[in-house]
């Protein structure tokens, strides 16, 4: 089967893309691209029904990745449903992701899983990831009582946000 | 009585110093004319550490000692102690980065100077306590160091907005200096490419911020993740346990959870 084929690999892909965003070796904020690079177009069979769960692995370096699906009901195509890849070990902990296909497309990429034990846990959540501008505190010049940034020069220094609070503060 | 929101009495002196702009802000409950007199002496002190340092490291200054060593007149077995005390912690740094930081230009020429700016500031912080002062924030040229709140008697921490690299006129960020004191910056923003890159090619990182229980720790990691890229932001993490928050060339960042807004967590996890 092409599409399971397909989801495999997909799955197999994720988790090495999960693995790489934790170990800090970046895919950025591109999740959702790198997703749909990976997707299959194999929608060709009209097998329907039938949730696709079996053993077909797809070796990868950090280990194989097997599907077990649980096809949603109803009018989707074969190629719907949603797929909980297999645990993998990592040097950070445990990794599991949900994989949401629909059309022979993934639409959705969820980790079930990062971590199994909780010194692990804080482990791998100290390390740095990809987040959007709009996830990291934010604050106003109005609201910080001093500005940080890459050293500068004396003249520069007029027009900066520091020098504005120290005239502020004068 | 100073109209500002939230109750803040924060006084500020600022000097020049080592090619920048440091500023001393001070925070009291109350302004009285003792406690600007207060912090005039205390801007004088460590105007007077970071001028002597700059005096003896500068290297655009032909007779300093820095000068002079480079030049190989000065042998460094004849340095000064804290000349010698400051290579020896550069050489300690440069094995620990396994190379991302160092003292050395390309040229082989020695450069304190990276370092020499947040050494000023560490020796400044011991004088600022042993004058008795508590509540204070000193920002040397964009590396920040605390002490204390800027709410004298409470748990406030100092909050360091971080410039955005893009939009100097703008904050990218900010950090609460809690339980991490110190923040230093490095990036390319300002001085041009001045930090070289492991092997060769484009830094990854415009601007690493880093957060760190000192600020020598904070400074010489901001500068080696400029350099070594993504594995010496990991390396930097895991064993020294700073906060890191990087901009890649394309804008994108790198946050650990120190920089991550707490709502925000929320809504990726339950999303």
């Amino acid at each position: 089967m092409r599409t399971r084929a397909a989801v495999a690999t997909a799955l197999a892909s994720v988790g090495i893309l999960i693995a790489g965003w934790q170990s800090g070796a970046h895919v950025s904020e591109t999740g959702a691209a790198t997703s749909t690079s990976l997707s299959s177009t194999g929608s060709s069979g009209t097998t329907s029904g039938g949730s696709t769960s079996g053993t077909g692995s797809s070796g990868t370096a950090s280990g194989g990745s097997s599907s077990s699906g649980t096809t949603s009901s109803g009018t989707s195509t074969a190629t719907s449903g949603s797929y909980d890849g297999s645990s993998v070990q990592t040097r950070y902990g445990t990794v599991q992701v949900q994989v949401t296909v629909q059309g022979g497309k993934i639409t959705e990429v969820k980790a079930l899983q990062l971590t199994d034990a909780e010194n692990r846990s804080a482990q791998i959540s100290a390390y740095a990831a990809p987040v959007l501008r709009s996830e990291v505190l934010q604050a106003q010049s109005a609201n910080v009582q001093t500005v940080g940034g890459a050293t500068i020069t004396s003249d520069a220094y007029l027009t900066s946000l520091q020098a504005a609070l120290d005239a502020a503060h004068f | 009585m100073r109209p500002t929101s939230n109750a803040q009495h924060l006084r500020a002196r600022i000097f020049r110093s080592m090619g920048t702009v440091v500023s001393l802000t001070v925070a009291r409950r109350t302004y009285t004319q003792a406690a600007v007199d207060e912090l005039e002496s205390a801007t004088a002190v460590v105007e007077g550490i970071f001028t002597e340092l700059d005096l003896k490291f500068s290297l655009y200054r032909e007779g300093s000692e820095a000068s002079r060593v480079a030049r190989g007149e000065l042998a460094l077995s004849e340095a000064s102690e804290s000349m010698r005390r400051l290579y020896d912690e550069a050489s300690e740094w440069r094995l620990a980065t396994n190379g991302a930081f160092t003292a050395e230009r390309p040229d082989r020429a020695l450069d304190l100077s990276g370092i020499v700016k947040a050494h000023a500031a560490q020796e400044a912080a011991l004088s600022l306590e042993a004058i008795g002062l508590q509540d204070w924030c000193l920002n040397a040229g964009g590396d920040v160091l605390v002490s204390g709140s800027p709410q004298p008697g409470t748990n406030e921490p100092w909050l360091a907005g971080v410039v955005d690299p893009g939009d100097r006129q703008s904050l990218l960020s900010a950090f609460p200096l809690r339980a991490l004191p110190a923040l230093a910056t490095s990036g390319s923003a300002e001085r041009g490419e001045h930090i070289w890159t492991v092997g060769s090619g484009k830094a990854e990182f415009v601007q690493v911020t880093v957060a760190a229980t000192n600020i020598m720790t904070a400074d010489v990691l901001a500068t080696a993740i400029v350099a070594g890229g993504s594995p010496m932001l990991d390396q930097a993490v895991a064993k020294w346990g700073v906060e890191v928050l990087a901009v890649r060339r394309d804008g994108t960042l790198l946050a650990t959870p120190g920089f991550r807004d707490e709502t925000g967590q929320a809504a990726r996890k339950a999303g």
